[in-house]
C-alpha cells in the first residue's frame, strides 16, 4: 500500500534497470534529500555540527568501504590507514597553496594509489589471510605516521588544516561546513546506487561470489578487485580530507588508528554489506549512539536523583550499545539494511499479505 | 471550574519554581570530558573524583562570590568526535572552561575552543608548545609540559654527579608514539650541552614485551634510565629489571607512576624506584585533610575513599584548585558572573600559587601558560615517596627554544 506496485510494469532494458524501480523509494529519497538540504534551518547548530555533519562524512566514508567489502567482497581492516594517506596529502597539499578542489582530489588520487597496494595482496590472499594483510598495512601506515614528523607535523603529530575554501569561497560557517559534507556525502550515495545497475556492479559482484568462476565467465578478477580497491580508497581519501578539513581541522595519527578501521568495518557490517541505506543506519549506530546513549543515561540519573558513580556512569552506555548490536544482529544478521528491506518487503504488499497465511 | 483554577494554581505553582530556579545567577561550570572508560581509566576516576570533591568542599564554604560552582563530568571514551560533542553541548549550555585529560581529543577540541573564545586546560596532555601564550591564547597547560620535565630529571641527574655529566650514561626508555617520543628531542639537546651520552630505548605500544629492551639496557649499563610509560607498562619494566639485575634506583619514571602500579609491583620490590612529580604525594596535605573531615567522614565523598589514597587524586586536586583559584581571583577582580575574559584575567594573575603546599608552585603568566614547569624528584622508600629535590625548573632556555620552535608552526 504504501509502496504501490500496481501500474508499475518494466517492458524493456532500460526502464527496467532504473535506480528506484518503485516510486515511492524515489519519492522517500526526493524527501530526504529536501530534508537535508533543509536542515541548517531545521536542525539546532548543535546537532548539525556535532551529530549530522560527522554522520554523513562517516557515511561517505563506510559507502567507500562498502564498496570493497560489501560489493567485491574483500575484507579490509586497514581502511582508515587510506583515509589518513587522504587526509594528510590534501592537507600538506592545501598548505603548500593549492587550492582546495584540486587537494581533495590529490588527496583521493594519493590513497587510491596506496589503497590499490592493498589489492596486489588481495590478489594472493582470501578471506581471513586478505584481513591480517590489510591489518598489518594499518600498522604500517600508523608507523609511518608517528615517526615521521614531516608527514604528520612535528613532535605533537598534529597537523593544523587550512581554511577550507572551495570556488573561490571560503567556508568557515557550521552551514556551510554542513553543505561541503552533505554534497560529498550525496554524490558517493549517487555513485554508488549507480554502481548497482552498471556491469561494473554486477562483475564486482560476480567477483565476490567466486573469482575464479568469474573468471570463467569472462570477468578478469585481477582487474576489478584493483578497481574495487582504487574507488574506494579514492572516496575514503577525499573523505578523510573532508573529515579533517570540516570537523577536526587538524589531522592526528589517532584519528586514524587501528580502532578506527574497526569501527568503520562494524558500520558496514552492522549496516548491513553491500546496503547502501544500511551504510547510513550503520553508521548512525557505531557513531552517534554511544554519544546519545551516554547523554540518555546521565539524563535518567539526574532525575531519578541517583547517586551514580561517574565511572559506572560511563561504562553503563558501553555495555547498552554492546548489547544493541549483538540484538541487532541476532534479530537480522544481514544488518540494519536488510531490518529495513525487511519492513518495506512487508507494506509493500500489505494488508493482501494477509490473505496468504 | 473548580478543576480549572486548581489546574491553574498548580500551573502556576510549577511556573513560578522554574521562573524562580531561572532568576538564580548561573553556577561557575567546569566541563570535564574524560575519557572514563577506554585509554586513560588508569588517572581519570582518580581526578575527576578530585574535581567533584573540590567542588562540593568550596560549596560548602559558601562558593566563588557567594555562587555556588558545578563540574559537569562526561565520558568521551577517549574519541575525538565524542570529545567535540561534549565540547559543542557544554559550551551551548554556558561553559567555558574544559578539560579533556586526553591527548587526542584536546587536540581535536582546540582549534574550536581557540575560534569560540573558549578556555581550554590541558594540564599534563596535549600539544606541549601550547605553553606559549603568544599563540595559544585560550589554551592553558598549567603545569609542567613533558620537555620540562625531562630537562628536570637530567638537572637531578646532574645534582647526583656533583655537576658534571660528562662520563654519565643516561637511558632512555619510552612509548614509541608521540607521548614517549617527546622529550627525545629536548634530551639530545641537553645531551650535547651537558657531553652526557644518551641511549634511546623505544617501547613498542602497549608495552607489555619488553624483554628485548631491558637486555639491551642490561648490556648499555646506563647510569639512569628515564622512563616514558604509563600504568601496566611501569610492571612490566620492574620485572624486566629484576630479571636484568638493573636496580631499581637507577628508573626514573614520569608523573605517570601511581600507588596502583607501585602496589603491582610490590612494596619492597618497588624500593628505589623514582619518579618526576608536580604535586606532593601522600595524604599528608591540608587540603586532603580537610576534604577527608568535611565530606569523607561525612559520607559526602564523590566515590570511595580509597581512591583518594592516590597520586592521581592529589594531581586532580591540584589542577581544580588552579581553576577555582582563577575563578575566584576573576570574581574579585571583575565580579560575577564570571566570563571567559574575566577568568583569563584570574588564571594569568596566579604567581606563585601552590594551594596550600599541595604542588609546586605555578606562576602564569600571558607569555607563559605553564605556570613555569617546576617539578621535583621523588623516590619510593617502601613505605612513602621522599622528595629528592627541591621544586626545579632548570634549563628553561633551551626548553623554551623547543617550544618557540615548535609553535611557530602552529600558524602556517
Amino acid at each position: 500500500m504504501f509502496y504501490r506496485l500496481s501500474g508499475i510494469h518494466h517492458a524493456n532494458y532500460v526502464s527496467d534497470s532504473r535506480i528506484f524501480k518503485v516510486p515511492a523509494d524515489r519519492n522517500l529519497a526526493a524527501f530526504i534529500f529536501l530534508i537535508g538540504l533543509a536542515a541548517p534551518f531545521i536542525v539546532p547548530s548543535l546537532y548539525l555540527n556535532s551529530y549530522m555533519l560527522p554522520w554523513l562524512i562517516w557515511t561517505a566514508a563506510a559507502l567507500g568501504l562498502n564498496l570493497v567489502t560489501g560489493w567485491a567482497g574483500q575484507l579490509h581492516l586497514g581502511y582508515a590507514a587510506v583515509m589518513a594517506v587522504g587526509a594528510y596529502s590534501a592537507i600538506h597539499a592545501a598548505r603548500f597553496g593549492v587550492p582546495w578542489e584540486f587537494a581533495l582530489i590529490i588527496g583521493g588520487l594519493t590513497a587510491s594509489v596506496i589503497g590499490s597496494l592493498f589489492a596486489f595482496a588481495a590478489l594472493r590472499v582470501k578471506g581471513l589471510y586478505l584481513a591480517l594483510t590489510t591489518l598489518a598495512m594499518q600498522f604500517v601506515m600508523d608507523w609511518v605516521l608517528t615517526h615521521s614528523p614531516a608527514i604528520s607535523g612535528g613532535s605533537h603529530a598534529s597537523l593544523q588544516s587550512p581554511t577550507l575554501a572551495l570556488l573561490g569561497q571560503d567556508i568557515t560557517s557550521d552551514t556551510g561546513y554542513y553543505y561541503v559534507a552533505f554534497g560529498w556525502c550525496v554524490l558517493v550515495t549517487i555513485f554508488m546506487l549507480n554502481l548497482k545497475r552498471t556491469g561494473l556492479g554486477r562483475a564486482l559482484v560476480a567477483v565476490r561470489e567466486k573469482d575464479f568462476a568469474a573468471a570463467i565467465l569472462g570477468v578478469n578478477s585481477f582487474y576489478y578487485k584493483i578497481l574495487a580497491f582504487a574507488t574506494s580508497s579514492f572516496i575514503a581519501g577525499v573523505s578523510g580530507a573532508l573529515l579533517v578539513a570540516t570537523f577536526f581541522f587538524l589531522a592526528a595519527p589517532e584519528q586514524f588508528s587501528v580502532a578506527v578501521s574497526i569501527q568503520v568495518l562494524a558500520m558496514v557490517i552492522v549496516g548491513g554489506l553491500g546496503s547502501i541505506i544500511g551504510s547510513y543506519f550503520g553508521v548512525a549506530l557505531i557513531l552517534l549512539v554511544p554519544g546519545l546513549v551516554n547523554g540518555l543515561i546521565v539524563t535518567l540519573s539526574d532525575q531519578l536523583g541517583m547517586q551514580i558513580n561517574v565511572e559506572t556512569l560511563a561504562h553503563i552506555p558501553n555495555a547498552v550499545y554492546g548489547a544493541l548490536i549483538v540484538i541487532i544482529l541476532l534479530i537480522e544478521p544481514l544488518g540494519l539494511g536488510k531490518l529495513y528491506g525487511n519492513i518495506r518487503d512487508y507494506l509493500m504488499v500489505w494488508p493482501f499479505d494477509q490473505f496468504k497465511k | 471550574m473548580k478543576k480549572l483554577t486548581q489546574a491553574l494554581a498548580v500551573f502556576s505553582m510549577f511556573g513560578g519554581a522554574m521562573f524562580g530556579t531561572q532568576t538564580l545567577a548561573e553556577p561557575f561550570k567546569i566541563g570535564i570530558c574524560y575519557d572514563l572508560s577506554k585509554a586513560y581509566t588508569f588517572a581519570t576516576p582518580q581526578v575527576s573524583q578530585a574535581a567533584m570533591d573540590l567542588a562540593k568542599l568550596i560549596n560548602i564554604k559558601g562558593g566563588i562570590g557567594g555562587e555556588p560552582v558545578e563540574v559537569i563530568v562526561r565520558d568521551h571514551g577517549n574519541e575525538p568526535q565524542r570529545g567535540i560533542e561534549c565540547y559543542s553541548k557544554l559550551s551551548r549550555e554556558g561553559v567555558f572552561v574544559f578539560d579533556t585529560l586526553s591527548t587526542p581529543v584536546s587536540l581535536a577540541i582546540l582549534p574550536r575552543a581557540m575560534a569560540d573564545r573558549n578556555i581550554l586546560m590541558q594540564s599534563l596532555v596535549g600539544r606541549g608548545d601550547a605553553v606559549d601564550g603568544t599563540v595559544f591564547d585560550w589554551v592553558y597547560p598549567v603545569g609542567p609540559t613533558y620537555w620540562g620535565q625531562a630537562a628536570n630529571d637530567v638537572a637531578y641527574i646532574k645534582q647526583l654527579h656533583d655537576g658534571d655529566l660528562s662520563d654519565v650514561k643516561v637511558g632512555f626508555v619510552y612509548f614509541d608514539y608521540p607521548f614517549g617520543q617527546e622529550p627525545i628531542e629536548i634530551l639530545q639537546t641537553l645531551s650535547e650541552k651537558e657531553g652526557f651520552e644518551l641511549e634511546l630505548y623505544p617501547v613498542p605500544l602497549p608495552g607489555s614485551d619488553q624483554a628485548g629492551v631491558w637486555s639491551k639496557v642490561r648490556r648499555d649499563n646506563p647510569d639512569h634510565v628515564i622512563v616514558w610509560m604509563l600504568g601496566g607498562a611501569h610492571v612490566v619494566a620492574s620485572k624486566e629489571m629484576q630479571r636484568n639485575r638493573i636496580p631499581m634506583d637507577k628508573y626514573i619514571s614520569v608523573n605517570w607512576l601511581n600507588e596502583v602500579d607501585i602496589a603491582n609491583i610490590g612494596k619492597e620490590a618497588a624500593k628505589g624506584i623514582k619518579r618526576g612529580t608536580n604535586v606532593v604525594g601522600g595524604q599528608d596535605i591540608a587540603l586532603y585533610k580537610e576534604i577527608i573531615t568535611e565530606l569523607y567522614e561525612k559520607d559526602q565523598g564523590s566515590g570511595p575513599i580509597e581512591k583518594t589514597q592516590d597520586v592521581f587524586y592529589n594531581t586532580g586536586l591540584a589542577m581544580y584548585s588552579i581553576m577555582f583559584e582563577a575563578a575566584r581571583r576573576a570574581a574579585e577582580s571583575e565580579g560575577l558572573p564570571i566570563t571567559a575574559t574575566s577568568y583569563k584575567a584570574g588564571l594569568e594573575s596566579l604567581d606563585g600559587y601552590d594551594a596550600n603546599g599541595l604542588m609546586a608552585p605555578i606562576t602564569v603568566t600571558a607569555e607563559d601558560h605553564g605556570g613555569g614547569g617546576k617539578t621535583r624528584i621523588e623516590m619510593w622508600d617502601g613505605e612513602a615517596w621522599v622528595p629528592q629535590t627541591d621544586w626545579i625548573s632548570e634549563y628553561t632556555d633551551v626548553v623554551w627554544d623547543v617550544v618557540k620552535e615548535s609553535s611557530s608552526k602552529y600558524e602556517q
